[in-house]
């Protein structure tokens, strides 16, 4: 380190990698899989959130075998919420999984204490973990999750994360959307409610926004495309069809979409904010989904990218800044799409790995 | 609380009045998959709150400890539900506790929680709430102008308790200071489409055009007034294509020759919906052509896909791709 030192003073201090530096990648996703840094402490409650960061990432760097697959997978489904009996499922509570084990404590003498609570985020994380493993999901009481979760919906198609109450908007529908994909049961979930929800979210400009009348947001409009997509309601590779008609306004969207990409090269996530790594991501993979991803700038997407990608590994918010996990980890799967060499191809509607492409 | 108090880092397990609660560790298991590398005082902050938090203690202690807990740890949902539980059971009074959110949502205006918990104290206090929420949004609005969840707690303000009488004229206001806001643009259009005081957007719609048209004028190369403008006839196309303060809009624009990629792309969206261009608009598009050796396009949709192809070149495949969708001409 200290003889590379005096070559960084000389050049540019913000000046960019020439390629995407796997190896850098992998070893920044080890030394967080062994221990995250104290600025993380405030993010503890998701702490499954940024296992999924890691483990995925890991997976989609094809580097899998640095982690004890076993060890992640008990770990995991030691954060399920368990009910006494089977008559508590329809007590109102959700039995995915906690977002951390905070407040979660060891059973008392009248069976399993319930303190912290299933997080439809975290459920969906767990999951996600879980698939890349390889964990065996017949051994998942997917009805116990499924059931408990349809006391998360709201009568106008919404979803809250948690049962105790907390903000409704398309984040957690995508969550339920996702849980239902994965478990290949959408008992959970009144579909056509929970389209009639996604629907009003799409605003005046073909974007949509994260609630009915709120601005339109690269991440709201992600959530909004995927779950459609995964719900069945757009079909695959829609701008080919010759007839475009379909449930939401595609031409606005796609128009919106397209012109996120600013002319640094980067996208934003709102129109006139400045270009931000994850929203490459996010609003790319609604292009993807819609198969308009040809009609933006890969080049120089690529080039802002790599101005976001730390000397240390990971990927910054912006250029320069220093890497977190979660902007690392829409710098990977933003490299995925764009088919760089060495990273494995991306499930986008589910933003996992494509496993059925690696035939798990 | 007092920016110093951050300064008063007497340790909870050397203060008298803790002396009888015994921490509650957090048990991370035999293998601990990315474990966090805990600062002292945020490890025992929370030792404390789980050996409360496992004894129900609704107590004013435990109040001050949630408080405590939050300042270090406020994405912890479950610290903020067992205050609301504190809340209740102590009948605390809620309007003091809107000014302990006031402090701490001015270092952490973007956690959800906190404004979850907001949305909770101003539906238990009602509309006796309602002003001190609209006031409460435009300060946080004045320290970033685009902050998502002061714009969802404020449009959930206007229709749970009312206030919309002065929502325009702040939206006046907000695109006086940065017309480039496209947040601001979005509560504009929140407030034409569903404010009680204004009626239906048709009314207003005139008016609305004319400031936006005016917007755009100053500033062709601004996204937010365009799709504004777009905005104001959802659902209603025909009434687009025939508005004479629309395509004049795109004609001033183009006759300025700088930053027209926008009213080329909504001349071409008018074109494709059936508008009727004059000869005017054919000279003005063909004098933007990139050269004179350029084969002529008869057709004008084909022109403005061509001309977008070379100014907006990182949309090139975009609009080469617009052009072979376009429809026959006659």
């Amino acid at each position: 380190m200290a003889a590379t030192e005096g070559e960084e003073e000389e050049s540019p201090r913000f000046a960019p990698m020439i390629s995407f530096d796997r190896d850098r990648h992998v070893t920044f996703l080890e030394m967080m899989y062994q221990l995250l840094p104290r600025p993380y402490q405030t993010q503890e409650i998701n702490r499954l959130t940024l296992a999924y960061f890691v483990i995925s990432g890991l997976h989609l760097l094809d580097a899998l075998d640095r982690i004890d697959k076993i060890v992640v997978a008990n770990w995991v489904l030691s954060f399920q919420a368990h009910p006494r009996n089977k008559d508590e499922i329809n007590n109102g509570q959700f039995y995915g999984f906690h977002g951390s084990i905070t407040s979660q404590f060891p059973p008392d003498d009248n069976g399993v204490l319930v303190h912290n609570c299933g997080h439809l985020a975290s459920t969906y994380c767990a999951l996600a973990i879980l698939k890349i493993v390889g964990y065996d999901f017949s051994g998942i009481e997917s009805e116990i999750i499924l059931t408990s979760m349809k006391n998360l919906q709201h009568p106008d198609g919404s979803f809250m994360p948690i049962h105790i109450g907390a903000e409704k908007d398309l984040r957690f529908v995508y969550c339920a959307a996702a849980i239902c994909s994965m478990l290949e049961d959408w008992t959970g979930m009144d579909r056509e409610k929970t389209k009639i929800y996604i629907l009003n979210c799409q605003s005046y400009d073909g974007g949509f926004g994260l609630i009915p009348g709120s601005e339109s947001h690269g991440g709201a409009t992600y959530c909004a495309v995927a779950s459609l997509r995964l719900m069945g309601y757009l079909e695959d590779n829609l701008l080919s069809k010759v007839t475009q008609s379909s449930i939401i306004d595609v031409p606005m969207l796609l128009d919106w979409c397209l012109q996120r990409q600013a002319s640094d090269g980067g996208f934003q996530g709102r129109p006139n904010k400045p270009s931000d790594t994850c929203y490459a991501f996010w609003v790319w993979a609604v292009l993807k989904m819609l198969g308009g991803h040809r009609f933006i700038d890969s080049r120089a997407l690529h080039g802002f990218l790599l101005t976001c990608q730390s000397k240390y590994g990971g990927f910054s918010k912006f250029p320069g800044e220093l890497p977190d996990l979660y902007h690392s980890y829409y710098g990977y799967t933003a490299f995925s799409i764009m088919e760089e060499p060495g990273l494995k191809p991306l499930c986008v509607e589910l933003g996992i790995t494509d496993l059925s492409v690696l035939g798990i | 609380m007092d920016s110093d108090e951050e300064l008063d880092t007497v340790p909870l397990s050397r203060r008298p009045e803790w002396s009888d609660v015994i921490p509650l560790p957090q048990d991370d298991g035999p293998n601990p998959v990315v474990p966090i590398a805990y600062k002292d005082d945020f490890r025992e902050t929370m030792d404390y709150f789980r050996a409360l938090y496992r004894a129900d203690e609704r107590s004013p202690r435990s109040l001050l400890l949630t408080e405590e807990a939050i300042n270090l740890n406020p994405g912890n949902y479950t610290v903020w539900h067992f205050r609301r539980q504190i809340l209740e059971s102590l009948e605390a009074d809620l309007f003091r506790e809107l000014d302990f959110v006031d402090q701490v949502a001015k270092k952490n205006s973007k956690n959800y929680q906190i404004w979850h918990h907001r949305r909770w104290l101003a539906e238990k206090l009602g509309t006796d709430a309602k002003c001190r929420e609209l006031q409460f949004t435009r300060r946080i609005l004045s320290l970033d102008a685009k902050n998502y969840h002061a714009w969802s707690h404020r449009q959930w303000v206007l229709q749970a308790l009312g206030g919309w009488e002065d929502e325009l004229n702040y939206c006046d206001q907000l695109l006086e200071e940065d017309v480039f806001n496209n947040s601001a643009w979005n509560q504009r259009y929140f407030v034409v489409t569903r404010s009680p005081v204004l009626g239906d957007l048709k009314a207003v719609r005139e008016s609305e055009v004319s400031y936006t048209v005016k917007a755009i004028l100053s500033n062709p190369e601004n996204e937010s007034p365009w799709r504004y403008l777009r905005g104001l006839f959802k659902d209603d196309a025909q009434s687009w294509v025939n508005n004479s303060q629309v395509s004049s809009a795109c004609l001033k624009v183009l006759s300025v020759k700088a930053n027209y990629v926008f009213a080329l792309s909504m001349l071409l969206d008018l074109i494709c919906h059936g508008f009727q261009p004059t000869q005017e608009f054919r000279d003005a598009i063909y004098s933007l052509r990139a050269s004179d050796s350029d084969p002529p396009e008869s057709d004008l949709g084909k022109a403005i896909c061509s001309v977008l192809q070379h100014v907006d070149s990182m949309r090139a495949n975009y609009w080469m791709w617009r052009k072979s969708k376009l429809p026959v001409t006659m």
